[in-house]
C-alpha cells in the first residue's frame, strides 16, 4: 500500500498544474507566438480534462484505500510555518467523509468540464475559462482534504477567489463584475467570523489540527458557552460560503457567471463546502446544543425563505439558484438537527451528494436551453414548447426536477426522507417547516418545467431552438443516471458503520406527509401552469407576489445599510483626514514654523557686530557648561 | 581582505556604480540605464547571497565587520546582520533591482535619476546592515534625501507640494527620533556610553535603564520613527507623497524606506526600552487600530489610485505595529514577515500603477476601466496584487498577517471578557479592517480599473513587453514563493525575534504568556 499522502498531493497537483500550464502556454497573444511552441487555445480543455482525469484516478485510489480500511500513514506534505505555540503544516484528512466528497467533486467536475467544451465553444476566452475552472477544482480538493483549520481557511479563500473570477468571467459586463465583487465581499464577512472562530479554538486548545483540537476537547473540560461561541463563529464561515440567511444575497447574483460555473461552483460543490466543513468539525458542532439549535434554525429559515422567493422568479437560472439556496438550507438544518449518537451527519452529507448530481443536472439542462436560445434569453416566459424541440434536454430537466422534488425512488427522495425523518424526530417546528418547503419546491420546479418546456413557443429565439450537440448531452445523461440511481449507491451505509442505524427509515407518517406535500405542490403547478399559461396568474396576488418578486427586499435593505453605515463612516473619516488632520493640524504646524522662521529672521540682521555678540554669548554658555 | 565582506559589498556596490555613472556623458542614456540596472542587479545578487549564506541556526549577528572610527564617542563602522535585518537586506536587493528596471519611463535627466536611485539603494542597505547608531541614522538620511529630490524633479501632479510635505514630515520625524537617540546615549552612565548597538544591547540586558527614563525616551522614538512609518495621525504625507512620486521612488520608498522606522523600533527601541514600550502600549494600540481601520475607511473615499495605494500601505503598517505591540514571539515574527511581504507587494502595486499611468496618463479611478482587455498581462497582475493586498492565501501577506493575529490573540494585556468568551479585543477590529474594509476598497478599485466595458480611448493601449514584464514577474514570484512556503523566511527570522522577546519578557514580566 502506497503512502496515502503521496496520493493526496497528486490529487491536488493535477488541476493546479492544468491551471498553470494553460495560463502559461495557451495564449493567443502575439508575445507567445514569437517564442517557441504555442498551444492552440482549444488545447486548453484537453489539458484541463487530462489533468483532471489523472487527479480523479489518484482520488479514486485514495477512496479505495479508505474503503479497504487500509492503515493510513498521514504524513504532512510540508511544514507551512512553525513559531512559538503555532504549528501549522499542510496535512490531510482522509476518511469516509472526505472520500465521499472527493468522489462527488471529481464526478461532477469531470462531467462539467466535458460539458463546458460545448457550452464555451465560441467564447474567445476559453483558455482563461479552463484555467480558472481547473484552479477552482484544485482549491475545492484542498478544502476536502484539509487536515487543519488554517489549511481549510487557505483553500476556503482560494475557492472564494476562483468563484469571484468565474462569476466575473465576462468581465466587460458590468453586472458580472459587480456580482463577482459582491460574492467575494459577502463571503469575506462570513470569513471574518470563521477566522475569529479558528483563533478562539486555538486559544482554547492550542491546536489547529482537526485531530488535535478534537483530542484536546475530549481530554479537557471546556466551558460549554465558550465552545458554543467558537462554534457559531466557525459556522459564520459556512453561512457565507453556503449562502445561508442573512448572507444569502450573493448567490442569485452569482448566476451572472457562465452556466457550467453556476452548475459546478454555485450549485454542486463550492456552496456545499460550508456543509462539508460543518461535518468535518462535527466533533465541535455536536458538542454544543446551543450552536446546533442556531445552525438548525438558520438552515430552516433559509430553506423556507428561498423556496418562497423561487416561486416568483422568472429567470431560469435564478429559479435554480433559489432552489439551491433552499436545498443548502435543508443540509445546514440537517447538520443542526443531527443525532450525534445515531446517524450523525449522514443525512446532511447524503443530501449534499445527491443534490450535487441533480442540481448540476438541472443547471446543465438549463444551460443546454440557453445554448439553444443563443445565450440571449433566460426568461422562462419567453420560452415554452421546448419539449418538442429539444426532447433529451427536456427529459433530463424533468429527471432533475423529479429528483429534486423527492419523487419516489429517485435519489432526492431518499436523502430528503432522511432529513425529514430526522427533523420529525428532533424538532417538530422545523419538521413542519421542512415539509412545507418540500411542497413549495415541487410547486416552483414544476412551474419552471411547465412554463419553459410545455405550451406554445413564445419568444423568437425559442421558435428557432434546436437540440444541443452530444458533447453537451452526454454529461447530461450521465448526471441524469446519477440523479435517478444516486439513492441506491449505499451512501448512508458508507457514512454510518452501524447497519441498524443506516437501514433505519423514517416513520411512515413522514413519508406520507412528504408525498402529500409533493402532490399538493405539483398539483397546484399543474392547475396553474400546465395548460399553457402565458403570464403568471400569481402576479395578481397583490402584496405577496410583489414582495416575493423583489426577494423580500434584502438587496435594497443591505444597500441602504451599507450606504448609511459604511458609506457615512468612510465619508466622515475622509473628511477628518482631509480637513482636520491634514488641514488644521498640518497647516497649523506649517503656520507655527513659518512664524518661528519670521521671528528667527529678526536675529539675522546682516550686522557683523550683532553676530559677534551672539557668537560670544553662545561660546560663553558653552564654556560654562563644559567647565562646570 | 576582511573589509570586502558581503555586507560591505552590498552597501558599496550601488555607491560605486553611482560614482561610475557620474563619469558617463549624460547623452548616452542607454549606457546609463544599463549600467544602473547592472549595478542594482549586482546589489540584488549580493543581497540574495547574504540571505542564502546566512545560517539560520546560529543566533547573533553574522558577517560582522568592524572598523573603529571615532573613539571618543565609541563610534565605528560596524556591520552585521541577524535574522531580521538579513530579510530586509534581501527585500532591498529585490525591490531595488525591480525599481531600476521600471525606471525606463524616465525621460529627462536620466543620469541624475539613476545616481539618486542607486544612492537610495545603498542607503537602505547600509541602514539595515549597520550596527552603529550613528551609521544607522546616517544611512537613513542618505536614502531619504534622494526621495525628496526625485519627487520634486521627476514627480507628477502636485509634486512640489508633495515633496515639501514629505520632507517636512519625515525630517521632523527623524529629528524627534534623533533627540530620542541622543537622550538614550546621555541616559547611559558616562563610562559605558557608546553608539555601538551590540554593546548597547548587551549592556541593556544586564543593566536595564531606569523605568522613568525609559518612559520619557520611548515616546520620542515611537512618534519620531512612527512618523516615518506613517503611524496615524502622522500619516498624511504618505498618500500625497506616493501619489506624486515617480514610480521607482514610490516603489523603493513604500517598499523599503518605510520599513526604516519599524526596523529601528524593533532593533533599538524594543530591546533597549522594553518598560517604556510597555507603558506606551495602550496608546500605540489605539493608534495602530487607527492605521488599520481608519486609514482603510479613508482609502474607500479615494479617487486617485495611487492615493488609494498610499492609504492601503498606511493600513498595512498597522499590522506590523500590531505584531510589535503584542510583545509575543509569534506576533513579532509575523510583523517582520509582514514588513517583507508588504515591501514586495507595495513595490509591485506601485510598479503596475505606474505602468497604467505611463499608458493612460491618468490615475483617476473613474477615468479608467476595462483595462483587462487591452492590458491582459498588466491587468491580470494588478488583480493578483490586489488580492495579495487583501491577504489572500498563496501570497506573502497572508502568513505574515495570520501570525500577527495569532500573536495578538495571545497577548495577555489585551484579553477582554465578552460574554462567555475571552477575546483579545484589538483582533476582531484588525480582522475587520484587514479583511473586510481592505477588500471593499481594493475590489472596488479593481472593478473600476480592470473590469467593465473598455472606453474607446483605452482600447488601443499596449500591454507590457517582455522586458517590462521582468520586474513584475520577479516581484510576483517572490510574493508567491513566500506565500506558499513562508517557512523559508520564518525560520531565518525566528532566532532574532526570539532573542528580543526573551529580553522583553525578562524586563517586563507582565507581558510573558501564561502557561
Amino acid at each position: 500500500m502506497e503512502d496515502v499522502s503521496g496520493l493526496l498531493w497528486r490529487v491536488l497537483a493535477g488541476p493546479l498544474s492544468a491551471a498553470v500550464v494553460i495560463w502559461l502556454l495557451c495564449h493567443k497573444s502575439k508575445f507567445y507566438a514569437d517564442f517557441g511552441p504555442v498551444m492552440e487555445r482549444q488545447m486548453a480543455w484537453i489539458v484541463a480534462i487530462i489533468f483532471l482525469t489523472g487527479s480523479t484516478w489518484f482520488a479514486y485510489s485514495a477512496f479505495s484505500a479508505v474503503r479497504d480500511g487500509a492503515a493510513l500513514d498521514n504524513q504532512p506534505l510540508y511544514q507551512f510555518l512553525s513559531v512559538g505555540d503555532l504549528d501549522f503544516s499542510i496535512n490531510w484528512s482522509l476518511d469516509k467523509l472526505s472520500g465521499l466528497m472527493l468522489m462527488v467533486v471529481c464526478g461532477v467536475s469531470l462531467c462539467i468540464m466535458v460539458y463546458s467544451i460545448g457550452y464555451m465553444h465560441d467564447d474567445p476566452g476559453i483558455s482563461r475559462f479552463f484555467a480558472k475552472l481547473s484552479f477552482f477544482v484544485f482549491s475545492m480538493f484542498g478544502i476536502v482534504l484539509s487536515g487543519n483549520f488554517l489549511m481549510m481557511f487557505i483553500f476556503w479563500e482560494l475557492v472564494g477567489v476562483s468563484s469571484y473570477l468565474l462569476i466575473g468571467y465576462w468581465y466587460e459586463r458590468p453586472a458580472a463584475a459587480e456580482a463577482g465583487k459582491k460574492a467575494f465581499l459577502v463571503n469575506r464577512i462570513g470569513d471574518f467570523g470563521f477566522l475569529l472562530g479558528i483563533l478562539m479554538l486555538w486559544g482554547i486548545t492550542g491546536e489547529v489540527n482537526f485531530v488535535g483540537v478534537k483530542n484536546q476537547l475530549a481530554a479537557h473540560a471546556v466551558d460549554p458557552n465558550l465552545l458554543a461561541v467558537a462554534t457559531v463563529l466557525i459556522f459564520c464561515g459556512a453561512v457565507g460560503k453556503s449562502a445561508q440567511f442573512p448572507l444569502h444575497v450573493w448567490l442569485p447574483d452569482a448566476m451572472e457567471g457562465p452556466t457550467p460555473v453556476s452548475a459546478l461552483i454555485h450549485a454542486a460543490t463550492m456552496v456545499a463546502a460550508g456543509v462539508y466543513m460543518l461535518c468535518r468539525v462535527s466533533f465541535l458542532v455536536f458538542g454544543s446544543p446551543v450552536a446546533m439549535e442556531i445552525i438548525a434554525w438558520t438552515g430552516g429559515i433559509t430553506a423556507l425563505m428561498a423556496a418562497l422567493i423561487a416561486t416568483q422568479q422568472n429567470d431560469i437560472k435564478r429559479i435554480l439558484a433559489y432552489s439551491t439556496l433552499s436545498q443548502l438550507g435543508y443540509m445546514v438544518m440537517a447538520v443542526g438537527l443531527s443525532d450525534p449518537h445515531g446517524s450523525g451527519y449522514m443525512p446532511a452529507m447524503f443530501h449534499l451528494s445527491t443534490h450535487a448530481f441533480f442540481k448540476a443536472l438541472l443547471f446543465l439542462s438549463a444551460g443546454s436551453v440557453i445554448i439553444a436560445l443563443h445565450h440571449s434569453e433566460q426568461d422562462i416566459w419567453k420560452m415554452g414548447g421546448l419539449l418538442k424541440k429539444m426532447p433529451i434536454t427536456a427529459a433530463c430537466f424533468a429527471v432533475g426536477t423529479l429528483a429534486l422534488c423527492g419523487f419516489p425512488f429517485m435519489s432526492g427522495f431518499y436523502s430528503k426522507e432522511a432529513i425529514l425523518g430526522l427533523a420529525h424526530e428532533r424538532n417538530h417546528g422545523l419538521y413542519v417547516l421542512a415539509t412545507a418547503t418540500a411542497g413549495l419546491t415541487a410547486f416552483y420546479m414544476f412551474r419552471c418545467f411547465f412554463v419553459a418546456f410545455l405550451g406554445k413557443t413564445r419568444g423568437e429565439h425559442a421558435g428557432k431552438a434546436k437540440e444541443s450537440g452530444w458533447v453537451v448531452l452526454v454529461p447530461l445523461i450521465v448526471l441524469a443516471a446519477a440523479s435517478i440511481f444516486g439513492g441506491w449507491f449505499g451512501i448512508p451505509e458508507w457514512l454510518v458503520e452501524n447497519n441498524a442505524i443506516s437501514a433505519e427509515h423514517a416513520p411512515q407518517i413522514v413519508m406520507i406527509a412528504a408525498l402529500a406535500a409533493f402532490a399538493i405542490g405539483a398539483g397546484a403547478a399543474v392547475a396553474l401552469y400546465a395548460r399553457g399559461a402565458v403570464a403568471d396568474p400569481l402576479n395578481r396576488l397583490p402584496v405577496i407576489s410583489w414582495v416575493l418578486r423583489n426577494k423580500f427586499f434584502f438587496d435594497e435593505i443591505y444597500m441602504v445599510l451599507v450606504k448609511v453605515g459604511q458609506g457615512t463612516l468612510a465619508w466622515l473619516c475622509g473628511f477628518v483626514d482631509r480637513w482636520i488632520i491634514a488641514g488644521l493640524v498640518v497647516r497649523g504646524l506649517t503656520a507655527t514654523t513659518r512664524g518661528a522662521g519670521q521671528t528667527l529672521r529678526l536675529f539675522q540682521t546682516g550686522n557683523v557686530q550683532t553676530y559677534a555678540l551672539w557668537f560670544a554669548a553662545g561660546a560663553t554658555i558653552l564654556l560654562y557648561c563644559l567647565v562646570r | 581582505m576582511d573589509f570586502l565582506n558581503i555586507l560591505n559589498c552590498t552597501i558599496l556596490t550601488p555607491l560605486v556604480f553611482a560614482a561610475g555613472l557620474c563619469f558617463v556623458p549624460a547623452a548616452k542614456t542607454h549606457a546609463i540605464r544599463w549600467l544602473a540596472i547592472l549595478g542594482s542587479f549586482v546589489t540584488a545578487v549580493l543581497g540574495v547571497l547574504a540571505f542564502l549564506w546566512f545560517s539560520a541556526s546560529d543566533t547573533g549577528f553574522q558577517f560582522v565587520n568592524q572598523v573603529p572610527w571615532v573613539a571618543a564617542l565609541d563610534m565605528s563602522w560596524h556591520v552585521g546582520v541577524d535574522g531580521i535585518s538579513v530579510v530586509l537586506v534581501l527585500l532591498t536587493g529585490i525591490v531595488g533591482f525591480a525599481a531600476a528596471l521600471v525606471s525606463w519611463d524616465i525621460q529627462s535627466r536620466q543620469k541624475e535619476f539613476y545616481v539618486l536611485l542607486l544612492i537610495m539603494i545603498a542607503g537602505a542597505m547600509g541602514m539595515f546592515a549597520s550596527l552603529d547608531i550613528f551609521f544607522i541614522y546616517f544611512f537613513h538620511e542618505l536614502a531619504l534625501i534622494p526621495t525628496f529630490l526625485m519627487i520634486g524633479i521627476w514627480g507628477s501632479g502636485k509634486r512640489e507640494y508633495a515633496a515639501m510635505k514629505m520632507t517636512l514630515y519625515l525630517s521632523a520625524g527623524a529629528f524627534v527620533a534623533l533627540i530620542g537617540l541622543i537622550a538614550l546615549y546621555l541616559a547611559l552612565p558616562a563610562d559605558v556610553r557608546t553608539l555601538d548597538l551590540v554593546k548597547l544591547l548587551d549592556y541593556a540586558r544586564s543593566h536595564p535603564l531606569a523605568a522613568n527614563v525609559q518612559y520619557f525616551i520611548y515616546p520620542l522614538l515611537l512618534f519620531g520613527l512612527g512618523t516615518l512609518v506613517s503611524l496615524v495621525p502622522f500619516h498624511t504625507w504618505a498618500p500625497v507623497g506616493y501619489g506624486c512620486a515617480p514610480t521607482a521612488t514610490a516603489m523603493l520608498h513604500a517598499g523599503v524606506l518605510k520599513k526604516f522606522g519599524l526596523y529601528a523600533l524593533i532593533r533599538i527601541a524594543l530591546p533597549l526600552l522594553p518598560v517604556g514600550a510597555h507603558d506606551w502600549n495602550g496608546l500605540l494600540v489605539v493608534l495602530l487600530l487607527g492605521n488599520i481601520v481608519y486609514a482603510g475607511l479613508v482609502a474607500m473615499t479615494q479617487k486617485n489610485f495611487n492615493y488609494l495605494l498610499g492609504y492601503s500601505s498606511v493600513a498595512h503598517m498597522g499590522f506590523v505595529f500590531l505584531g510589535i505591540a503584542s510583545f509575543t514571539f509569534i506576533g513579532l515574527t509575523g510583523a517582520v514577515l509582514v514588513m517583507f511581504a508588504h515591501g514586495i507587494l507595495a513595490a509591485l502595486l506601485f510598479a503596475l500603477s505606474g505602468y497604467v499611468y505611463a499608458q493612460t496618463g491618468t490615475r483617476e479611478i473613474s477615468e479608467l476601466g476595462g483595462l483587462c482587455k487591452p492590458l491582459a498581462f498588466v491587468g491580470t497582475l494588478l488583480v493578483m496584487a490586489g488580492f495579495a493586498s487583501i491577504g489572500l492565501p498563496g501570497f506573502a501577506n497572508f502568513p505574515g498577517e495570520v501570525m500577527v493575529l495569532f500573536g495578538a490573540w495571545q497577548a495577555p494585556a489585551w484579553q477582554a471578557k465578552m460574554g462567555a468568551a475571552t477575546v483579545s479585543w484589538p483582533v476582531p477590529l484588525a480582522i475587520w479592517g484587514g479583511s473586510v474594509i481592505g477588500a471593499v476598497y481594493m475590489l472596488r478599485a479593481l472593478r473600476n480599473i480592470c473590469f467593465g466595458p473598455t472606453p474607446v480611448r483605452w482600447q488601443m493601449l499596449a500591454d507590457a513587453n517582455l522586458f517590462a514584464r521582468v520586474p513584475y514577474l520577479l516581484l510576483l514570484g517572490v510574493l508567491i514563493w513566500v506565500g506558499v512556503y513562508p517557512r523559508a523566511l520564518v525560520e531565518t527570522i525566528k532566532p532574532a525575534t526570539a532573542q528580543i522577546i526573551t529580553a522583553v519578557e525578562k524586563a517586563v514580566p507582565a507581558v510573558s504568556l501564561k502557561r
